[in-house]
């Protein structure tokens, strides 16, 4: 099954043309825990390095790595969303799929930018920030 | 999610992760999520929904 539509993928291509930073996606398979029913027999690790290395065919500077229980993750699957190869701390945990999709391509957006694309209100209130914070969002496919 | 993505990019000091609740359902049952988004901060769950950016981040570092 196609990751994307025809006119889907035309779109996501023109925006990873666009990206100014290379990105790479690293995967992380390991130990899953069981899902809840009606998840079907679908095999999430495969499906998730289907889903990314599709991405990957989408951009020449978008590149997917996949490895094995790598540190740094306590869930599997998931995917870290690096520009330039750096843990810049985003990550997806679970597989990307349905809407979830768009926030994966979004994210890759995100990473490849030169500039962010946050307010510079927003920017200016996020640099006063003396903490670590640690933002979790529990999302769903559908 | 985007959004807490974006601050993550932004800062150093952001993490940010988007958690598929019907894969990690024992998570997502400590977290109490009931409906999504739900946002956790800290390991706190705060709230559920997407607001504007602005009041994202005021809730983010109101927590």
């Amino acid at each position: 099954m196609a990751l994307l539509r025809a006119e889907e993928e035309t779109k996501v291509r023109e925006w990873f043309a666009e990206l100014e930073h290379p990105v790479e996606l690293l995967v992380a398979i390991g130990p899953e825990e069981t899902p809840l029913a009606g998840a079907g027999d679908v095999d999430f690790g495969a499906e998730i390095v289907r889903v990314c290395e599709g991405l990957a065919e989408l951009g020449e500077r978008l590149t997917c790595r996949v490895e094995d229980e790598p540190d740094g993750f306590p869930r599997f699957p998931a995917v870290s969303i690096r520009p330039d190869g750096r843990d810049a701390g985003v990550r997806y945990d679970g597989l990307p799929w349905g809407y979830e999709l768009a926030s994966l391509v979004g994210a890759i957006v995100e990473a490849g930018r030169a500039e962010s694309s946050l307010r510079p209100d927003s920017l200016a209130t996020l640099a006063e920030l003396d903490r670590n914070l640690a933002l979790d969002v529990f999302v769903t496919p559908t | 999610m985007l959004l807490a993505y974006k601050l993550s990019y932004a800062s150093e000091l952001v993490t940010a992760t988007a958690i598929e609740a019907n894969e990690f359902p024992q998570l997502a049952q400590e977290m109490q999520v009931w409906a999504v988004p739900r946002i956790v901060v800290d390991g706190e769950p705060r709230w559920d929904g997407a607001v504007p950016e602005p009041e994202f981040l005021r809730r983010v570092l109101a927590s």
